[in-house]
Order: structure tokens, then C-alpha cells, then sequence
């Protein structure tokens, strides 16, 4: 293999792990809104909940002579509340690369959010949060380290969340849509070697439970009265190079103490098409404080910062 | 995956409560005023700290009495009404559920033409 080629193979590898590590998820209640975890991206608010597994199958294609392949990707992540409204979440994943330029396997760097959600506005249904992600370098497999398809630097992205929902506007059947953001700045422990870049993220749900329990109640299954259908957008923009990202429409299912959900993950430019193909996600996820209330599922100190 | 399974298969299932329907059903039009609104949800609730109340277009109180959660079935949760003539009224819920997880929400109904 020619270092060009080994260069794209490991680029590949690296953006899908990055992608992958990002993933942070809670569930977060604003008036009558309830903001579901999202897949690829982190929402609103913070709780105490378990991902696991989180699986992404991303196709990796053909280029400069090497045959197409793939990469799966086992994701885990653990939320929990430290008051009602701070909390952490360690999330980190097994990478999984076949066919394409080598065979790799191991775990991902450990990635480590601190959070805090800030009042909500209730009648708006406007939750906003701040955090900051570390990624730590290191702390995954060597043979993803030999092969650069993780990073040796470690980075710290000071992020913001926001959630809107938009049953506060007479809009009738719209009333159940939502948008939630994410936006952060990564700074590398040494920017010569690894850039910093931005991170966003943003996604567009329409909830059927609301549309059940808020603005009309229609005669549909209650399998469908469950789902939540919706876009996701994440972009990384390095301040040098092109933006790559992906687009992932799929759908929710919330059940009582858990939610399931799948998407399509579609590259959203020609940048980002160069390194992989459409695949898809989908995750299983618990909600430890229904699941467990008295123990893993509270706050370690029940208080709120803000109150 | 099989960590899931087992705190899936051992926890309590307890959640938070949810209007799972209601009577009037949210967003209906009544041809008559109703006697109660009767909310299901999707758990048991705590009798003492569960409540509705509902309000007409100027924001006036129509409900009448103390909301009770029914004795037999305690996800569901009734309030009387006064005599309600045609218009909008908007009912607010809010419950704790026997996992003490509080929720709350809001739904509209009409009546008349």
C-alpha cells in the first residue's frame, strides 16, 4: 500500500471513529415536551441512561486500489446525574474495520462529558445546556493507535445544546415538531498535530406521543402513538479542509422505561462521500431513573443547582 | 446487550406517568358539556399530589371539587366540571407517579358547533 492510499484508509477510519465517539445521549423533559435521545448527536438535557449497544455499519468504498469495505462500530454509554441537573457520561466504543485498506479492531478513546442543564421555560417548551466534552487519548486499543485510526491528542470541545419545541406556536398538526442543536469547539492538547474544529450537530422530530397526548388524539395503533420520526444533521468543519458530515433520517420508538431507534447515516457532501458510504444506526436505549429509581437511577445529591 | 437484558428483566417497571387518553379526548369538540374530565395514564399515581385543573378562555376556573384518583383504577384521575358553555378550555394535569417521578401537561377541548 503507498502512504497516499494508507493516509485515506486511516482518515477513513479515524472520521468514523470521531463521528462515533461523539455520540452522548439523555432524556429531558420541558413542559409538556419531552426531548428523546437522539442517535447521533447529543440532546438537550441530562438524566440517568444507558445506550448500549449503539451499533453504526458504515461502508467504506473503493479507492486508489483498495477494495471496498466496512467498519462496525459498538457503541456504549452510561449517563448519570451527580444533582437533578448536573451530570456525566462516559461513552466510548469497539471499532471494528473489515476488507478496505487493513483489518482493524479494538477499542475507541474514552470520551467523558460533564453537563449542566439550565432552567427550562416550561410554556415554550426551551431547554437550553452547556458542557464540555474530553476525549482521551490513550485510552484505547494500541493497534487503532498504531494504525492512526484514533487519536494520540487528547481534546476538550466546550459545547452548548438547546432544544425547542414548537407546541407553544398555533400551528395545529405542526404543534408536535421540535429542533434540537448542538455546537462545540474542540480544542486539541496540541493543534499542530491534531486541528481544532468545530462540531454541530442538529436535529428536526416530529413526536406522534405529542400529537396524542397534546394537540389531538386520533384513532391510530398505539404502536404508532409511540413513534417519533426524524432527521439528525452532524458537521465537522476543521479550520482548514473541507466540512464532511452526514444526514441520518430514521425513527424512534419510546416505550415506557426504554426507546429503540434506527437510522440511515447518508454522507452530506461529496467530501464526505470520498470516505464512506450510506450505512446506518441503530441503538437500544434504558432509562435508569424508571428503570431504577431507589438506586443507579438518581441523583447522587438530590438538589438542583439552579434552585 | 445481555447487561441490558438483566436490568430490563430484575428492575421495578416503573416510569414516569403519561396521559395515555382522556375524556373529553385531547383536542375533541363536545356537542355538550361533559360532567368530569377523566385522565388515564400510564402508571399509577399518588392520590395526595396528583391534580387538574381547567380553565376557560378567560382563564376561569370550571372545575368543581377535589380531584380524586379513581379507587379501583389508580391511573385514573377525575375532576368534576360546572356546566360549560360553548368555547375552548384548556386543561392542565399534573401527577406524581408511585416511583414519585412528577410530570405534568396540557390539552385543549371545545364545546359546542
Amino acid at each position: 500500500m503507498n502512504r497516499p492510499i494508507k493516509g485515506l484508509a486511516v482518515l477513513t477510519a479515524a472520521a468514523i471513529v470521531t463521528l462515533a465517539a461523539h455520540e452522548a445521549r439523555a432524556h429531558a423533559v420541558c413542559g409538556d415536551r419531552v426531548f428523546p435521545p437522539t442517535l447521533t448527536m447529543d440532546d438537550p438535557g441530562v438524566g440517568d441512561e444507558l445506550s448500549l449497544p449503539t451499533i453504526q455499519f458504515t461502508p467504506i468504498p473503493a479507492s486508489g486500489g483498495n477494495p471496498p469495505g466496512h467498519t462496525v462500530d459498538y457503541g456504549y454509554e452510561w449517563d448519570k446525574t451527580i444533582t437533578k441537573d448536573l451530570g456525566f457520561a462516559f461513552n466510548g466504543d469497539y471499532f471494528t474495520q473489515h476488507g478496505a485498506a487493513q483489518n482493524l479492531h479494538g477499542w475507541d478513546n474514552v470520551t467523558v462529558t460533564l453537563k449542566d442543564e439550565l432552567p427550562c421555560n416550561d410554556a415554550h417548551e426551551f431547554l437550553v445546556s452547556v458542557g464540555v466534552i474530553r476525549q482521551f487519548a490513550g485510552t484505547g486499543s494500541s493497534q487503532l493507535l498504531n494504525a492512526g485510526a484514533i487519536s494520540t491528542v487528547s481534546n476538550t470541545a466546550p459545547t452548548l445544546y438547546v432544544g425547542k419545541g414548537l407546541g407553544d406556536l398555533p400551528i395545529g398538526y405542526l404543534r408536535p415538531l421540535a429542533v434540537t442543536g448542538e455546537l462545540g469547539y474542540q480544542f486539541s492538547d496540541s493543534p499542530s498535530l491534531s486541528p481544532n474544529q468545530w462540531a454541530s450537530s442538529a436535529s428536526l422530530q416530529y413526536s406522534f406521543p405529542y400529537l396524542q397526548q397534546h394537540v389531538k388524539a386520533l384513532d391510530l395503533p398505539a404502536f404508532v402513538g409511540r413513534l417519533i420520526p426524524l432527521v439528525e444533521v452532524s458537521l465537522s468543519t476543521p479550520p482548514h479542509g473541507s466540512t464532511t458530515g452526514t444526514i441520518s433520517p430514521g425513527i424512534l420508538y419510546e416505550a415506557d422505561t426504554w426507546q429503540a431507534g434506527i437510522e440511515a447515516v447518508i454522507p452530506a457532501n461529496d467530501a464526505t462521500r470520498r470516505s464512506r458510504g450510506t450505512g446506518f444506526i441503530v441503538q437500544f436505549h434504558l432509562f435508569l431513573d424508571d428503570l431504577l429509581p431507589n438506586s443507579f437511577g438518581k441523583p447522587l445529591f438530590d438538589t438542583d443547582l439552579w434552585q | 446487550m445481555t447487561f441490558a437484558a438483566c436490568v430490563l428483566a430484575t428492575a421495578e417497571a416503573w416510569a414516569h406517568a403519561f396521559l395515555d387518553h382522556a375524556a373529553p379526548a385531547v383536542g375533541s369538540t363536545l356537542g355538550a358539556s361533559p360532567a368530569a374530565v377523566r385522565i388515564w395514564f400510564t402508571q399509577e399515581l399518588e392520590p395526595a399530589f396528583s391534580g387538574i385543573e381547567v380553565t376557560d378562555a378567560t382563564g376561569a376556573r370550571v372545575d368543581v371539587g377535589t380531584p380524586v384518583v379513581d379507587a379501583k383504577d389508580h391511573t385514573l384521575l377525575i375532576v368534576g366540571l360546572k356546566k360549560l358553555p360553548p368555547g375552548e378550555y384548556k386543561v392542565h394535569w399534573h401527577v406524581i407517579s408511585v416511583d414519585t417521578h412528577a410530570t405534568e401537561g396540557n390539552f385543549s377541548f371545545r364545546v359546542g358547533p
